[in-house]
């Protein structure tokens, strides 16, 4: 990077941080604190909730999915509009009405202690680790491409997200996020339009299009159906729309957006906002990611991009095997080139034979060029069997680095900060809230004044940030346990939704019966997990469905006369 | 005014009887976001007929 690109990089991050902190005045209670004083419009709620969900990981890895792996991807959030209806329908009327600052306080109304303590438990355990790794993944990449020490780059993140989420809360998180947010689009769509510009002379839309389909890049949607597959019409419509109904409702990062509306009303609009643009959003990134691809084969691209694993071969004992991978690369590049140059002569020309030919000799290098991105596989795996066999999450910014104007380089490496600062400034607002509300406030009742509430909430904040950090720090020394931590979400998900749901529609269902169905469930689903291939997106549906069913089972067993002792939701 | 999927309406919380600002009911909303969702996937289907 050039230093305009450092001067813009750090000026941007430091608008930023100053905006969160100008926007971190006022705060007089917890309402305030924790849900921005229910006075959000529903236009902020839409911007805070999506760029919650949209982490630094989703602008990096998805470009590089778009790239390696076409727009497939994209059906992953088939599920969510669907999701957005039912949760505006039940969950918003049900938060607001009973004027809960987390969705686990629910439970506790409509069920008993013990339920809310469960699903408490299992948010503050699940979110408070992926908030490290939330810090850590983004980190790690930034300091790979910027030559930085990893665990500086994740103390940078941290401490940004501290000075205005600490001080200001939810309020200052919202307003950060949708700045942020707005920011990052703009500047992904100025990135879009370039590359699409650069591209060469005679390659237009049609002859984009034409290379991206060629390359089996376009598959958007593909229709079999096969539970061991996660992207596919069927598992993104179903068990997508398990998932995401259990991330935005039974998930506090994401209750504590939506619950910042002004009204019923203005948190239904941007929940059904989110709904509405999300798909053609993620299509858009990953639709960025197959532009990059079709950028690359007409210039040369390294045989590997993550250029931490390049310098371990280059240094290792295969390196004689990997400089003769790159040399392979190089001479690739040139034949490709070649190749493109008949395939379009063919093309403008009007010649249909010609250009079948061409572009079947196009083809045939795309394959040659993967399998030699194969081989380079089989050497990381062969120097360090646990070492990270992929390099999509460096695909974009390498590209980024090499291909945009001085300047814009050092506005996209500040948004991938800021999209980090986004969600995890969300978590560690949700992690708060939890806290303070469902284990804090219960274990000390009595009266608090309220300074001494938001005292608590600003330090509660500070060590949940320290943790996460603390956590991003030491996660490069956990090794396969990181692998775990990701799936915590989907192990515990399902159960979570299972226990809303039964609360939301089993009436006549009780604290005991949804408390004993809830452990079968998560059983259940660490069964799946420990023996079967069933992908996990499929986990959600095991663990809702089986929740209820259990519930229902244990109700019917229990001799209590229902109704006598039942709270009833208010 | 009765929601979608039927559920009886209920007493007035923070703005929960208010109607959409666009298309009349949150029903026509709910709608307008389904339809959405299934204009994009025939649109998908399209995409995917021009891979190789």
């Amino acid at each position: 990077m050039t230093p305009l690109d450092w001067w813009v990089l750090d000026g941007v991050l430091a608008a930023f941080v100053l905006y969160g902190l100008w926007r971190s005045r006022g705060e007089r209670d917890l309402t305030d604190y924790l849900l921005a004083g229910r006075s959000m419009p529903w236009g902020m709620v839409a911007l805070s909730v999506m760029a919650t969900q949209a982490s630094a990981i989703t602008f990096v890895a998805t470009p590089g999915q778009g790239f390696a792996d076409g727009l497939r991807f994209v059906q992953f959030y088939f599920g969510l509009p669907l999701a957005m209806i039912v949760l505006c329908v039940t969950a918003i009327p049900i938060f607001r009405r009973l004027g809960v600052f987390t969705a686990y306080e629910y439970l506790e109304s409509r069920f008993d202690g013990k339920t809310r303590t469960l699903a408490a438990a299992l948010f503050l355990l699940q979110r408070g680790l992926a908030a490290g790794l939330g810090i850590y993944a983004p980190a790690l990449v930034l300091s790979v491409l910027l030559g930085w020490d990893v665990r500086l780059t994740c103390a940078l993140i941290g401490g940004l997200v501290a000075l205005y989420t600490v001080s200001g809360g939810s309020r200052a998180v919202s307003y950060t996020q949708a700045l942020q947010f707005t920011v990052i689009l703009g500047t992904f769509g100025f990135v879009a339009w370039r590359i699409a510009a650069g591209l060469p002379q005679g390659v237009g839309w049609s002859e984009t299009v034409s290379l991206a389909g060629l390359s089996g890049r376009l598959n958007a949607l593909q229709t079999h159906f096969d539970p061991n597959d996660r992207y596919n019409l069927w598992s993104g419509l179903i068990g997508g729309f398990f998932l995401q109904l259990s991330y935005f409702g039974a998930d506090q990062s994401q209750v504590g957006r939506y619950l910042t509306g002004r009204s019923v009303a203005q948190s239904r609009l941007g929940l059904l906002f989110n709904g509405l643009v999300k798909v053609p959003m993620q299509f858009g990134i990953l639709s960025l990611g197959v532009l990059v691809f079709v950028a690359y084969l007409f210039s040369a691209s390294p045989v590997w991009f993550d250029p931490a694993a390049r310098a371990r071969l280059a240094a290792g004992p295969d390196a004689a095997a990997y400089h003769a991978l790159e040399a392979r690369q190089q001479a690739l590049d040139v034949e490709r080139q070649a190749r493109l140059a008949v395939w379009l002569a063919a093309r403008h020309g009007r010649d249909a034979a010609g250009e079948h030919a061409a572009a079947n000799a196009v083809l045939e290098a795309e394959r040659q060029q993967a399998d030699l991105r194969h081989e380079v596989t089989g050497l990381i795996e062969r120097r360090d069997p646990h070492a990270n066999q992929s390099d999509v999450n460096y695909v974009f910014l390498t590209f980024v680095l090499g291909h945009l104007p001085i300047g814009w380089i050092g506005l996209v490496f500040a948004c991938v900060f800021a999209a980090s600062m986004n969600s995890s400034s969300a978590e560690l607002n949700a992690l708060t809230s939890c806290t303070v509300i469902d284990v804090v406030k219960r274990v000390r009742a009595g009266p608090w004044t309220p300074a001494a509430e938001l005292w608590v909430s600003r330090l509660v904040t500070f060590l949940w940030t320290a943790f996460a950090v603390a956590f991003a720090e030491s996660a490069s020394h956990l090794g396969s346990l990181v692998e775990a931590v990701n799936l915590l979400g989907s192990l515990f998900y399902g159960t979570i939704l299972g226990i809303f749901l039964t609360a939301f529609y089993l009436k006549r269902i009780r604290g005991t019966a949804v408390f004993v169905g809830a452990l079968v469930a998560e059983a259940a689903v660490l069964a799946c997990f420990h023996f079967t291939h069933l992908s996990f997106l499929w986990y959600n549906v095991v663990g809702c469905v089986l929740v209820p069913a259990v519930a229902r089972l244990v109700e019917a067993l229990s001799r209590a006369p229902v109704g006598s002792t039942e709270r009833s939701p208010r | 005014m009765s929601e979608a999927g039927g559920r009886p309406p209920e007493r007035e919380a923070g703005g929960e009887q208010e109607p959409p600002p666009i298309l009349g009911t949150w029903r026509n909303l709910y709608a307008l976001v389904a339809a959405l969702l299934v204009l994009e996937i025939l649109f998908f289907a399209w995409a995917s007929r021009l891979n190789r």
